[in-house]
Protein backbone atom coordinates (compact mmCIF):
# COMPACT_ATOMS: atom_id res chain seq x y z
CA UNK A 1 0.00 0.00 0.00
CA UNK A 2 1.55 3.28 -1.05
CA UNK A 3 2.35 6.07 1.91
CA UNK A 4 -0.10 8.68 0.50
CA UNK A 5 -3.08 6.18 0.63
CA UNK A 6 -2.16 5.51 4.37
CA UNK A 7 -2.09 9.49 5.02
CA UNK A 8 -5.29 9.73 3.58
CA UNK A 9 -7.14 7.19 5.51
CA UNK A 10 -5.33 8.86 9.19
CA UNK A 11 -6.31 12.18 7.81
CA UNK A 12 -10.20 11.08 6.97
CA UNK A 13 -10.32 8.85 9.81
CA UNK A 14 -9.38 12.04 12.10
CA UNK A 15 -12.10 13.96 10.90
CA UNK A 16 -14.14 11.52 11.16
CA UNK A 17 -15.47 10.88 7.78
CA UNK A 18 -17.41 7.89 6.27
CA UNK A 19 -15.09 6.07 3.38
CA UNK A 20 -14.00 2.80 2.65
CA UNK A 21 -10.54 1.16 1.57
CA UNK A 22 -10.41 -1.26 -1.33
CA UNK A 23 -7.91 -3.74 -2.47
CA UNK A 24 -7.49 -5.68 -5.13
CA UNK A 25 -5.68 -8.83 -2.94
CA UNK A 26 -4.17 -10.03 -6.46
CA UNK A 27 -1.88 -7.16 -7.27
CA UNK A 28 -1.93 -5.47 -4.09
CA UNK A 29 -3.38 -1.96 -5.59
CA UNK A 30 -5.60 -0.04 -3.05
CA UNK A 31 -7.80 2.87 -3.22
CA UNK A 32 -9.88 4.77 -1.14
CA UNK A 33 -13.77 4.87 -1.82
CA UNK A 34 -16.10 7.20 -1.34
CA UNK A 35 -20.19 7.54 -2.54
CA UNK A 36 -19.72 9.53 -5.85
CA UNK A 37 -15.84 8.45 -6.54
CA UNK A 38 -15.12 7.38 -9.38
CA UNK A 39 -13.03 4.21 -9.19
CA UNK A 40 -10.07 3.11 -11.68
CA UNK A 41 -10.03 0.00 -13.78
CA UNK A 42 -9.25 -2.16 -10.74
CA UNK A 43 -12.27 -1.64 -9.31
CA UNK A 44 -14.83 0.01 -11.54
CA UNK A 45 -16.42 -3.31 -12.60
CA UNK A 46 -17.40 -3.71 -9.11
CA UNK A 47 -19.01 -0.41 -8.09
CA UNK A 48 -22.61 -1.55 -7.32
CA UNK A 49 -21.51 -4.20 -4.86
CA UNK A 50 -19.01 -2.12 -3.64
CA UNK A 51 -21.70 0.40 -2.95
CA UNK A 52 -23.65 -1.79 -1.59
CA UNK A 53 -21.42 -3.47 1.32
CA UNK A 54 -20.32 0.18 1.85
CA UNK A 55 -23.75 1.01 2.69
CA UNK A 56 -24.64 -2.53 4.85
CA UNK A 57 -20.64 -1.12 6.85
CA UNK A 58 -19.71 -4.94 5.74
CA UNK A 59 -15.63 -5.66 5.43
CA UNK A 60 -15.04 -8.47 3.11
CA UNK A 61 -13.93 -10.04 0.06
CA UNK A 62 -16.50 -8.73 -2.57
CA UNK A 63 -18.60 -11.53 -3.91
CA UNK A 64 -16.72 -14.25 -6.36
CA UNK A 65 -13.70 -11.29 -7.08
CA UNK A 66 -10.46 -10.70 -5.18
CA UNK A 67 -11.62 -7.26 -4.18
CA UNK A 68 -11.45 -6.61 -0.31
CA UNK A 69 -13.47 -3.74 1.12
CA UNK A 70 -12.85 -2.12 4.43
CA UNK A 71 -15.49 0.67 5.84
CA UNK A 72 -14.53 3.43 7.72
CA UNK A 73 -17.48 4.26 9.72
CA UNK A 74 -18.25 7.56 11.34
CA UNK A 75 -18.23 7.18 15.00
CA UNK A 76 -21.32 7.75 16.93
CA UNK A 77 -20.71 11.28 18.77
CA UNK A 78 -21.86 11.15 22.65
CA UNK A 79 -22.69 14.28 24.19
CA UNK A 80 -22.14 14.25 28.23
CA UNK A 81 -24.18 16.76 30.12
CA UNK A 82 -22.14 17.55 33.49
CA UNK A 83 -18.97 17.32 33.99
CA UNK A 84 -19.26 15.51 37.30
CA UNK A 85 -16.61 12.90 38.22
CA UNK A 86 -19.12 10.11 36.39
CA UNK A 87 -18.11 11.81 33.25
CA UNK A 88 -14.12 11.60 33.87
CA UNK A 89 -14.66 7.87 34.40
CA UNK A 90 -16.64 8.27 31.11
CA UNK A 91 -13.99 9.49 29.31
CA UNK A 92 -11.42 6.82 30.36
CA UNK A 93 -13.82 3.88 28.93
CA UNK A 94 -14.66 5.21 25.71
CA UNK A 95 -11.35 5.95 24.78
CA UNK A 96 -10.69 2.68 23.05
CA UNK A 97 -14.30 2.96 21.99
CA UNK A 98 -15.30 3.79 18.34
CA UNK A 99 -17.17 6.94 19.91
CA UNK A 100 -16.52 10.42 19.96
CA UNK A 101 -17.00 12.49 22.97
CA UNK A 102 -17.98 16.12 23.68
CA UNK A 103 -19.14 17.22 27.24
CA UNK A 104 -21.13 19.69 27.67
CA UNK A 105 -21.87 21.71 31.28
CA UNK A 106 -23.06 25.37 32.06
CA UNK A 107 -21.32 25.26 35.26
CA UNK A 108 -17.80 26.96 34.94
CA UNK A 109 -16.17 25.65 38.29
CA UNK A 110 -16.58 21.97 36.70
CA UNK A 111 -15.40 22.48 33.48
CA UNK A 112 -11.33 22.83 33.78
CA UNK A 113 -8.46 21.44 31.55
CA UNK A 114 -7.42 19.68 34.89
CA UNK A 115 -10.38 17.81 35.20
CA UNK A 116 -11.04 16.70 31.43
CA UNK A 117 -7.50 16.99 29.80
CA UNK A 118 -7.76 15.92 25.92
CA UNK A 119 -11.13 16.24 25.51
CA UNK A 120 -13.55 18.50 23.71
CA UNK A 121 -15.70 20.47 26.52
CA UNK A 122 -17.91 22.94 26.05
CA UNK A 123 -19.01 25.49 29.14
CA UNK A 124 -22.23 26.33 28.16
CA UNK A 125 -25.78 25.74 27.79
CA UNK A 126 -27.41 22.40 26.44
CA UNK A 127 -29.65 24.85 24.84
CA UNK A 128 -27.39 27.19 22.94
CA UNK A 129 -24.66 24.53 21.87
CA UNK A 130 -27.66 22.41 20.23
CA UNK A 131 -28.55 25.36 18.57
CA UNK A 132 -25.16 25.53 16.47
CA UNK A 133 -24.69 21.76 16.00
CA UNK A 134 -25.97 19.14 13.38
CA UNK A 135 -27.09 16.28 15.31
CA UNK A 136 -29.13 13.25 13.91
CA UNK A 137 -29.60 9.73 14.66
CA UNK A 138 -25.42 9.13 14.76
CA UNK A 139 -25.64 10.88 18.44
CA UNK A 140 -25.98 9.77 21.70
CA UNK A 141 -26.91 11.53 24.91
CA UNK A 142 -26.16 11.14 28.73
CA UNK A 143 -27.62 13.39 31.10
CA UNK A 144 -25.54 13.28 34.39
CA UNK A 145 -26.08 16.78 36.57
CA UNK A 146 -29.94 15.43 37.31
CA UNK A 147 -30.70 19.37 37.71
CA UNK A 148 -34.09 19.64 35.44
CA UNK A 149 -32.06 23.03 34.10
CA UNK A 150 -29.41 21.87 32.47
CA UNK A 151 -30.63 17.98 31.67
CA UNK A 152 -34.39 18.65 30.27
CA UNK A 153 -33.33 20.99 27.35
CA UNK A 154 -30.92 18.76 26.07
CA UNK A 155 -33.28 15.65 26.70
CA UNK A 156 -35.51 17.70 24.70
CA UNK A 157 -33.71 18.42 21.97
CA UNK A 158 -31.96 14.57 21.77
CA UNK A 159 -35.45 13.14 21.32
CA UNK A 160 -36.81 16.02 18.55
CA UNK A 161 -33.33 14.95 17.10
CA UNK A 162 -34.09 11.13 17.16
CA UNK A 163 -30.64 10.35 18.60
CA UNK A 164 -29.83 6.68 18.69
CA UNK A 165 -29.31 6.38 22.23
CA UNK A 166 -30.48 9.01 25.16
CA UNK A 167 -29.86 8.08 28.86
CA UNK A 168 -30.40 10.23 31.86
CA UNK A 169 -28.72 9.50 35.28
CA UNK A 170 -31.19 9.56 38.61
CA UNK A 171 -32.96 7.54 40.94
CA UNK A 172 -36.62 6.21 39.71
CA UNK A 173 -38.35 8.93 41.92
CA UNK A 174 -36.05 11.69 39.56
CA UNK A 175 -36.96 9.62 36.51
CA UNK A 176 -40.52 9.55 37.08
CA UNK A 177 -40.54 13.21 38.02
CA UNK A 178 -38.86 13.84 34.71
CA UNK A 179 -40.96 11.90 32.62
CA UNK A 180 -44.22 13.93 33.94
CA UNK A 181 -42.26 17.20 32.80
CA UNK A 182 -41.69 15.89 29.22
CA UNK A 183 -45.33 14.53 28.91
CA UNK A 184 -46.30 18.04 30.10
CA UNK A 185 -44.04 19.32 26.99
CA UNK A 186 -45.97 17.42 24.99
CA UNK A 187 -43.69 14.03 24.30
CA UNK A 188 -45.47 10.88 23.65
CA UNK A 189 -45.51 7.89 26.03
CA UNK A 190 -43.50 6.24 23.43
CA UNK A 191 -40.83 8.74 22.62
CA UNK A 192 -40.53 9.04 26.66
CA UNK A 193 -40.25 5.46 27.25
CA UNK A 194 -36.97 5.32 24.73
CA UNK A 195 -34.83 7.13 27.43
CA UNK A 196 -32.75 4.75 29.17
CA UNK A 197 -33.71 6.43 32.63
CA UNK A 198 -32.25 4.98 35.62
CA UNK A 199 -29.61 5.06 33.26
CA UNK A 200 -27.17 1.68 32.90
CA UNK A 201 -27.42 -2.05 32.60
CA UNK A 202 -27.57 -3.27 36.23
CA UNK A 203 -24.50 -4.52 37.84
CA UNK A 204 -25.17 -3.99 41.04
CA UNK A 205 -22.11 -1.46 41.49
CA UNK A 206 -22.17 2.10 42.88
CA UNK A 207 -19.26 4.06 42.80
CA UNK A 208 -18.47 5.92 40.11
CA UNK A 209 -16.51 4.29 37.81
CA UNK A 210 -19.04 1.38 37.96
CA UNK A 211 -22.13 3.40 37.19
CA UNK A 212 -19.55 5.02 34.31
CA UNK A 213 -19.17 1.36 33.26
CA UNK A 214 -22.58 0.53 33.25
CA UNK A 215 -23.16 3.45 31.06
CA UNK A 216 -20.85 3.07 28.58
CA UNK A 217 -21.75 -0.87 28.52
CA UNK A 218 -25.57 0.37 27.77
CA UNK A 219 -24.44 2.29 25.37
CA UNK A 220 -22.42 -0.40 23.30
CA UNK A 221 -24.95 -2.79 23.38
CA UNK A 222 -27.34 -0.40 21.90
CA UNK A 223 -25.13 0.74 19.56
CA UNK A 224 -24.18 -2.59 18.36
CA UNK A 225 -28.36 -3.28 18.52
CA UNK A 226 -28.31 -0.46 15.30
CA UNK A 227 -25.54 -2.19 13.28
CA UNK A 228 -27.28 -5.89 13.39
CA UNK A 229 -30.81 -3.90 12.82
CA UNK A 230 -29.05 -2.40 9.60
CA UNK A 231 -27.28 -5.36 8.44
CA UNK A 232 -30.36 -7.65 7.90
CA UNK B 1 -0.08 14.18 34.86
CA UNK B 2 -0.52 14.66 31.20
CA UNK B 3 -2.24 11.99 29.81
CA UNK B 4 -1.26 10.40 26.70
CA UNK B 5 -3.48 10.16 23.88
CA UNK B 6 -3.91 6.98 22.16
CA UNK B 7 -2.19 5.86 18.93
CA UNK B 8 -4.06 4.22 16.40
CA UNK B 9 -2.28 1.62 15.09
CA UNK B 10 -2.18 3.24 11.32
CA UNK B 11 -0.47 6.65 12.81
CA UNK B 12 1.73 3.63 14.20
CA UNK B 13 2.85 2.52 10.93
CA UNK B 14 2.84 6.49 9.41
CA UNK B 15 5.64 6.96 12.32
CA UNK B 16 7.57 4.07 11.62
CA UNK B 17 7.71 4.62 7.74
CA UNK B 18 9.23 7.97 8.56
CA UNK B 19 11.80 6.70 10.95
CA UNK B 20 12.87 4.41 8.03
CA UNK B 21 11.52 1.19 9.15
CA UNK B 22 9.89 -1.28 6.37
CA UNK B 23 6.49 -1.38 7.64
CA UNK B 24 3.73 -4.36 6.87
CA UNK B 25 0.12 -3.82 6.86
CA UNK B 26 -1.47 -6.91 7.77
CA UNK B 27 -4.73 -7.76 7.50
CA UNK B 28 -7.89 -10.35 8.19
CA UNK B 29 -9.33 -10.63 4.52
CA UNK B 30 -11.67 -13.41 5.47
CA UNK B 31 -13.02 -15.73 8.45
CA UNK B 32 -14.56 -19.24 8.77
CA UNK B 33 -16.40 -20.66 12.18
CA UNK B 34 -15.14 -19.29 15.00
CA UNK B 35 -12.16 -16.70 15.22
CA UNK B 36 -11.93 -13.88 17.46
CA UNK B 37 -10.66 -11.43 15.31
CA UNK B 38 -13.34 -9.86 12.97
CA UNK B 39 -12.63 -9.14 8.68
CA UNK B 40 -11.00 -6.20 8.46
CA UNK B 41 -8.75 -6.60 11.73
CA UNK B 42 -5.30 -4.95 11.61
CA UNK B 43 -1.84 -4.81 12.91
CA UNK B 44 1.78 -3.59 11.47
CA UNK B 45 4.85 -5.20 11.71
CA UNK B 46 8.33 -3.77 11.05
CA UNK B 47 11.96 -5.01 9.69
CA UNK B 48 12.91 -5.70 13.67
CA UNK B 49 10.03 -7.62 14.60
CA UNK B 50 8.03 -5.26 16.62
CA UNK B 51 4.46 -5.34 16.30
CA UNK B 52 0.79 -3.47 16.76
CA UNK B 53 -2.17 -4.74 16.76
CA UNK B 54 -3.64 -8.46 16.60
CA UNK B 55 -5.46 -10.61 13.89
CA UNK B 56 -6.20 -13.89 15.87
CA UNK B 57 -5.98 -13.08 19.57
CA UNK B 58 -2.73 -14.29 19.86
CA UNK B 59 -2.66 -17.89 18.21
CA UNK B 60 -0.76 -17.30 14.65
CA UNK B 61 0.82 -13.75 15.16
CA UNK B 62 4.15 -15.48 15.95
CA UNK B 63 3.87 -17.29 12.38
CA UNK B 64 2.63 -13.77 10.55
CA UNK B 65 5.60 -11.91 12.06
CA UNK B 66 7.77 -14.18 10.55
CA UNK B 67 5.90 -14.15 7.11
CA UNK B 68 6.17 -10.47 7.63
CA UNK B 69 10.06 -10.89 7.92
CA UNK B 70 10.77 -13.08 5.21
CA UNK B 71 8.60 -10.74 2.74
CA UNK B 72 10.54 -7.96 3.42
CA UNK B 73 13.59 -9.81 2.97
CA UNK B 74 12.32 -11.07 -0.02
CA UNK B 75 11.53 -7.69 -1.29
CA UNK B 76 8.41 -8.71 -2.14
CA UNK B 77 5.08 -6.48 -1.85
CA UNK B 78 2.36 -8.50 -0.56
CA UNK B 79 1.42 -12.14 -0.11
CA UNK B 80 -1.98 -13.63 1.30
CA UNK B 81 -1.86 -16.68 4.40
CA UNK B 82 -4.54 -18.90 4.82
CA UNK B 83 -4.27 -20.44 8.87
CA UNK B 84 -6.17 -23.65 9.38
CA UNK B 85 -6.58 -25.90 12.48
CA UNK B 86 -5.95 -29.00 10.36
CA UNK B 87 -2.81 -28.03 9.07
CA UNK B 88 0.40 -29.61 9.67
CA UNK B 89 1.80 -27.36 11.65
CA UNK B 90 -1.30 -27.06 13.97
CA UNK B 91 0.74 -27.67 17.28
CA UNK B 92 2.71 -24.67 16.29
CA UNK B 93 0.13 -21.89 15.33
CA UNK B 94 -2.80 -23.84 14.88
CA UNK B 95 -6.02 -21.89 16.01
CA UNK B 96 -7.41 -23.64 19.15
CA UNK B 97 -10.68 -21.88 18.92
CA UNK B 98 -11.37 -24.25 15.27
CA UNK B 99 -11.63 -21.35 12.97
CA UNK B 100 -10.02 -20.50 9.55
CA UNK B 101 -8.83 -17.31 8.61
CA UNK B 102 -7.12 -15.65 5.74
CA UNK B 103 -5.02 -13.03 6.05
CA UNK B 104 -3.82 -9.68 3.63
CA UNK B 105 -0.18 -8.75 4.23
CA UNK B 106 1.27 -6.24 2.26
CA UNK B 107 4.23 -3.55 2.63
CA UNK B 108 3.75 0.01 2.58
CA UNK B 109 5.80 1.92 0.27
CA UNK B 110 6.64 5.45 -0.60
Amino acid sequence: MKLQILNEIIHKKSSNQKFALLTNLTNGNSEIFEFGKLLSNDFESYKKQIEEYHSLKRNGLIDGSQIFIQNFTKPIEVFVVGAVHIAQYLVDLFKNLNFVITIVDPRKYFVTDERFPNVKIINDWPEEIFKKLQTDSNNALITLTHDPKIDDPALKHALKNKFFYIGALGSKKTHTKRCQRLKESGFTEDEIASIHGPIGIKLGGKSGPEIALSIVSQLVLESNKLLLNSNK
Amino acid sequence: MEKQIKRTILEQARDWFRSDRKVILVRVVQTWGSSPCPVGSKMIVNDKGEFFGSVSGGCVESNVIEECLDLIKNNNSFKQLEFKVSDDNAWNVGLACGGELKIYIEKIIS
